[in-house]
Formats: structure tokens, C-alpha cells, sequence
């Protein structure tokens, strides 16, 4: 458990909250900042490519009446603003599905990426484009283009379950059985993804090929809509939970004490994380540390306070999505860096960086 | 009126209450006393629906584990004998969590947390890192916030109840007075108040009504000249104890029962 903060000291940000201890206010404007932040990210990320298409010059064009060439509509409106949403709603996925995972195991170390979600996620997708096909035609039709997020949510969701029962006894997480458990359940469905990838036929080699890639230089209109409802009702949800995940920081007993219905709760947590994170997988692979540096971040500058935290964490996690994706288009340009590389060197660190700071302060 | 009935509980492969059972009104202060292991907490838990028990807890003649948990939460707070925090979280922070239903809703909802703050003895506190306080500090501001939970004892004409599982053994003696007198207020202002306790001069100062465990069993029941008498103690604690001798000349012994109190 926990023993004590990694924050050394209430509100270094010198401002009144260091008397009141209250950060709300902090929150909020973070919370308008990060606003600022996306939309500065979105603007930048459209004007960014390999097709050097300038968003200056067609805002230009497009002010003064002329019209758009065939080329600048298709990069702008086909790859670039597909790519866009996508990146947005993938990083917001990733950074509140790490966030709620957090909460739901009251540790900061708790991340889809980490312990195996991601993975398990990772096998349902593989699972629904290799053997598909087999499925009862009634499912087929019924999942349509949905089908593969939908395996990777069933996925996540599976190892999550299993997760916190493994990990979880009395109310109480055991960080070393959660880290543990989860390195077995990503090996397994690590080794049972490559079983899969061992029979699968050729076009379907080349289905895994492209969306293993981690990246979103796949992004399309079409995939975007199979995934991005199950992303935004995530995404939706999640803020419904804020309330009980700050109860469960004081403990399941003390947050059933308090008024929250604490089993349907941890139930809808589960469902979210593993929504957000089995749909966010099925469109861009495996993209690391978005889940674990965002919540880490925000909570040295705003507090835990998860009414604030979900929110700033989509943000954040959206913004940061698309600027590591700028940089993945800009770094070896005119050729492109899968984005789950660039979070990973950018992440990695800030991750060691985290581990560092709680090290004689985490009771494993 | 809360009444529990026959309540058995077994937790593992150990039965650790053995139909205990206990009557509480609202206005008076119930202290469950015992030694280590008798069930003190165990019962508690099995009232505050923590614990899954046999037996029957009613509140005003309603089964109270039927209620959903936002209305329950609305009638009583509870304050564990140990508490966990997970993630940096302010003491206001804290505090404030026990801001729910009605109560957060009235205008001065905003300022309620740090006068509960205040009345636990920790004004200025609110912005320090609940991880950083003492033993002691901690203890009080998880009081305060359950405090704030059930702020007015009455509400509505209906008795709120606070369950606190060793409210002062971490505290200094100037704080378990503090504590104590708190708790007292709560019930003389209507409110029902039931307390684990292992000082049993506090006890005998601020109870109304004691209840005597052993081993998963209640000993005795009634007020503190009925419970608290040589022979029960003596065989609750397995030791000799005599009721209000004082020891030998030239002892050093400090009562809270001596102290001045405002
Ligand atoms: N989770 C558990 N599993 C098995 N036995 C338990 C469990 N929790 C408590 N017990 C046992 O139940 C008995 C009563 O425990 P309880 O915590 O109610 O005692 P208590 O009277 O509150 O003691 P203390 O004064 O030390 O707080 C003890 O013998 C204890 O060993
Ligand atoms: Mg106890």
C-alpha cells in the first residue's frame, strides 16, 4: 500500500491554497489551459504532413472564395481530420481509462499498458480478424464494423476482471500481486496473440500487420466510426465515477460508509477502462505511458480530486496523442515514426522518473 | 432507537461473534468496551452493514441493512479503527469527501470543512498532505470528516448516529478529552453516538450506557455503575482490577477525571 504522497509539499504553488488546502480552484484552471492546449495541438496537427499541404494557405484559399484543389481536400478532409479525431479520442481513452484504473486500484502504478490490458485488449482484436469469420453470422451482423473494438473491449474487459480479483482481497490491492499478475496475463495473451498470427492466412497477416503498427497513419473515416462510439461513451461515462473513486481513496468500507454503492461502482470502472482501452487498442495498436505519465502529471499540479482529474486527464492525454504524433511525422520525415515508439521514449523515462521518486515509499 | 439482535458472524473459519446484541438511543453516548480480540470491532461492523452477519440491526424498528447506501449514508457515519489513504489528497481534501447528500447542499456547504476541521483541533490544517500528519492528526481529521458527514445530529426530527471504532487511542489526553466532549455534544444535542473504547476511565466519564464484550459475546449491558464493577472486570480482562481504588501511596497516576474541563 501506500504509505505516504510523492508530492513533497500542499500547494508548491505558492497561491492561497497552501493555507486553505483547496485546490479546486487550480483545477479549473488547468483544466481552461489544457483547453487552450488541445486546440493549439489539433491546429498544429492539421497542418502537419507528409503531403506538405499548409493549413495557412489553404485558410487562405478558403477565406478568399477559391476553391479547394482535389488534393488539398482529400489530405485535409481524408487523412489529416481522420487522423486528428482520431489521436484525440484514442489519447483522451488511453489517459482516462489509466486514470480510472488508478482509482479503481487505489495506486498510481496501475496502468491498462502495464498490467496486461492493453494485451488482453490486443488479443480480442487479433482473436475477432483471424477467426472472424467462424463467428455465427447472426454476431457478424450484428457487430458489423464494430466487431473488431468490440473483441478488444470484451479483451480488456476480461483481464481486468481477472486482474483485480487476483489482485484485490478484503478491499485491499497488493501492488506486487497486481504488477505480477499482470505480467502473466500480457505474456499469455502475449503467446496466445502469436498462436493466432501462426494460422492466420495471408490477407489476414496483413490485416495484423497494419493495425499492430501502433500508430495512426491507418486512420480512416471508417475505422474512427467503428471505434469512436464505444471511445465516447467511455468517455462519457467516466466522470460518473469521479465521486466513488475519490471514496474509494479512503477504502472500500469507508466509501460505502459514505453513501456510494461501492460493487456497482467498481463494476462500471472495470467496464470503462477496459470501453476505453479495447477500442482505443483496436484503432492504433499498443501506444504506452499516455495511461500512466497524464494522471501522474496532473496530480503533482491539481491534486487527485478525480471530479477535475477526469477531465484534465482527456484533455491532456489528447493533446500530448497529437503532438508525439506530430513529432512521429516530423522526426524522419518524409518517412513516418510509429507513434508508440515516440510515446515510449518520451514516456519511459518520465515512468523511471516516477518509479524514483516513490522508491522507499512504496510498501510492496 | 437502534437494537441489534443476535448477531453471529463468522469471519475465515472462526466464529467471532457468538449472538451478541446491544440497544442504543439516540441522545445518550453507547461505549463498547472488551478486551483485544473480543469482537468490539467486529460487532461494530456487523451494525454499520461492513461485515455480513446473522442476526437482525434495526434502526427506529426499520431493518437498517436494507437501506440503499445513499440513505444510509444520510442517517450515520462511521469512523474505522484504521483508515487508508490512497493518493496525495489535502486534509480539506479529506475532510471534504464526508461532504455528501443533503448536507452538501445547504449554502454554507463551502465553509463546513474546515469547521469541522476546527472543531477536531486542526484549524490551519487543511492544506498540508493528509499523508504527512502524525499518527494522532490523522486520526482527527478522518473524525472531522466523518463529523461533517452527519454535521446537524438531528435532521429533519430523525437522529443521526455516529459509529466511532477507537475515536482516542491515538490521541494525547488534552485530544481525548476534546474528542470525548465532541461526541458527548453530539448525543446531548440529540444526535446517537456508539463508540469502542479501551480507556475505561473516559468511559466511566463519558458513557451513558456500556456494553462489556468477551469473547464474541456481550458480558454485560447497562450504565457505568452496573457494568463497571470489580467482578466483571476482573473476569472480562483476566486480570484483578478493583473500581476506584486509588494505588498505593506515592504512585504517580494522571486521571482524565482530574482535569479541568471548559
Ligand atoms: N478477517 C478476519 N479473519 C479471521 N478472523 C478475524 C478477522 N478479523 C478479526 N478476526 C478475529 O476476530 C476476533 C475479534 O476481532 P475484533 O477486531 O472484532 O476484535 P476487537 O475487540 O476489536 O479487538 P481490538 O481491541 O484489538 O481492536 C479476533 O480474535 C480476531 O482475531
Ligand atoms: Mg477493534
Amino acid at each position: 500500500m501506500v504509505a505516504l504522497p510523492w508530492g513533497r509539499s500542499a500547494g508548491r504553488g505558492a497561491t492561497a491554497d497552501r493555507v486553505t488546502g483547496d485546490r479546486s480552484g487550480r483545477a479549473r484552471l488547468t483544466i481552461l489551459a489544457l483547453v487552450v492546449f488541445v486546440m493549439l495541438a489539433a491546429i498544429a496537427s492539421l497542418g502537419t504532413g507528409a503531403a506538405g499541404v499548409s493549413l495557412g494557405d489553404v485558410l487562405v484559399k478558403w477565406l478568399s472564395g477559391e476553391v479547394l484543389s482535389v488534393r488539398d481536400r482529400v489530405v485535409l478532409f481524408d487523412i489529416r481530420l481522420p487522423r486528428l479525431l482520431t489521436g484525440m479520442l484514442v489519447g483522451a481513452s488511453l489517459a482516462v481509462s489509466g486514470a480510472v484504473m488508478q482509482g479503481l486500484f487505489r495506486n498510481p502504478l496501475a496502468d491498462p499498458g502495464i498490467v496486461g490490458v492493453g494485451a488482453g485488449a490486443g488479443l480480442g482484436a487479433v482473436l475477432a480478424i483471424v477467426l472472424g469469420a467462424f463467428l455465427p453470422p447472426a454476431i457478424l451482423a450484428v457487430a458489423g464494423m464494430h466487431l473488431v473494438p468490440l473483441a478488444a473491449f470484451f479483451g480488456g474487459w476480461a483481464t481486468t476482471l481477472i486482474l483485480y480479483r487476483v489482485s484485490t482481497r478484503a478491499g485491499r490491492t497488493s501492488v506486487a500481486t497486481m504488477l505480477l499478475a499482470g505480467i502473466a496475463l500480457g505474456a499469455l495473451s502475449g503467446a496466445l496473440t502469436g498462436i493466432l498470427v501462426y494460422i492466420a492466412d495471408d490477407q489476414q497477416l496483413r490485416d495484423l500487420t497494419f493495425w499492430g503498427l501502433g500508430s495512426l497513419a491507418g486512420a480512416s473515416w471508417a475505422k474512427l466510426a467503428a471505434a469512436a462510439p464505444i471511445m465516447v461513451l467511455a468517455l462519457l461515462v467516466a466522470p460518473m465515477l469521479a465521486r466513488a473513486l475519490n471514496g474509494l481513496a479512503l477504502g472500500e468500507g469507508a466509501a460505502a460508509h459514505l453513501g456510494i454503492a461501492v460493487q456497482r461502482m467498481k463494476n462500471l470502472a472495470i467496464l470503462t477502462v477496459a470501453a476505453a482501452t479495447g477500442a482505443a487498442v483496436a484503432v492504433s495498436g499498443g501506444i504506452g505511458f499516455i495511461g500512466i505519465v497524464v494522471p501522474h502529471l496532473l496530480r503533482l499540479v491539481m491534486g487527485p480530486d478525480h471530479r477535475f482529474l477526469l477531465p484534465a486527464a482527456a484533455l491532456l492525454g489528447a493533446g500530448l496523442l497529437l503532438l508525439a504524433d506530430i513529432i512521429s511525422r516530423l522526426i524522419i520525415a518524409p518517412a513516418e515514426l510509429p507513434i508508440g515508439i515516440v510515446t515510449a521514449v518520451l514516456g519511459g523515462p518520465v515512468f523511471l522518473w516516477i518509479l524514483l521518486r516513490r522508491r522507499g515509499i512504496v510498501d510492496m | 432507537m437502534l437494537e441489534a439482535c443476535d448477531i453471529s458472524v463468522t469471519l475465515g473459519r472462526k466464529q467471532v461473534l457468538h449472538g451478541a446484541g446491544l440497544k442504543a438511543e439516540p441522545g445518550a453516548m453507547t461505549v463498547i468496551v472488551g478486551p483485544n480480540g473480543s469482537g468490539k470491532t467486529t460487532l461494530l461492523r456487523a451494525i454499520t452493514g461492513d461485515l455480513a452477519c446473522r442476526g437482525s440491526v434495526t434502526l427506529d424498528r426499520q431493518d437498517m441493512h436494507a437501506l440503499p447506501p445513499h440513505a444510509l449514508a444520510e442517517r450515520r457515519a462511521v469512523l474505522p479503527q484504521a483508515s487508508v489513504l490512497a493518493f496525495p489528497f489535502t486534509v480539506l481534501e479529506v475532510v471534504r469527501l464526508g461532504l455528501t447528500g443533503r448536507i452538501a447542499l445547504r449554502p454554507d456547504a463551502a465553509q463546513l470543512p474546515t469547521r469541522a476541521l476546527e472543531r477536531v483541533g486542526l484549524a490551519g490544517y487543511g492544506g498540508r498532505f493528509f499523508q504527512e500528519l502524525s499518527g494522532g492528526e490523522q486520526a482527527r481529521a478522518q473524525l472531522a470528516r466523518v463529523l461533517l458527514q452527519v454535521w446537524e445530529p438531528v435532521q429533519d426530527g430523525t437522529p443521526r448516529w455516529l459509529f466511532l471504532d477507537e475515536p482516542v487511542a491515538a490521541l494525547d489526553i488534552g485530544h481525548q478529552l476534546q474528542v470525548m466532549q465532541l461526541a458527548r455534544r453530539f448525543a446531548q444535542d440529540g444526535g446517537g453516538v456508539i463508540a469502542v473504547m479501551h480507556d475505561l476511565n473516559l468511559t466511566a466519564m463519558f458513557a451513558d450506557r456500556v456494553v462489556l464484550m468477551l469473547d464474541g459475546r456481550v458480558l454485560a449491558q447497562g450504565t457505568v455503575q452496573e457494568v463497571l464493577t470489580d467482578q466483571n472486570l476482573s473476569r472480562a480482562y483476566g486480570c484483578r482490577l478493583r473500581v476506584s481504588s486509588p494505588p498505593a501511596q506515592g504512585a504517580t497516576y494522571i486521571l482524565p477525571q482530574a482535569a479541568e474541563m471548559a
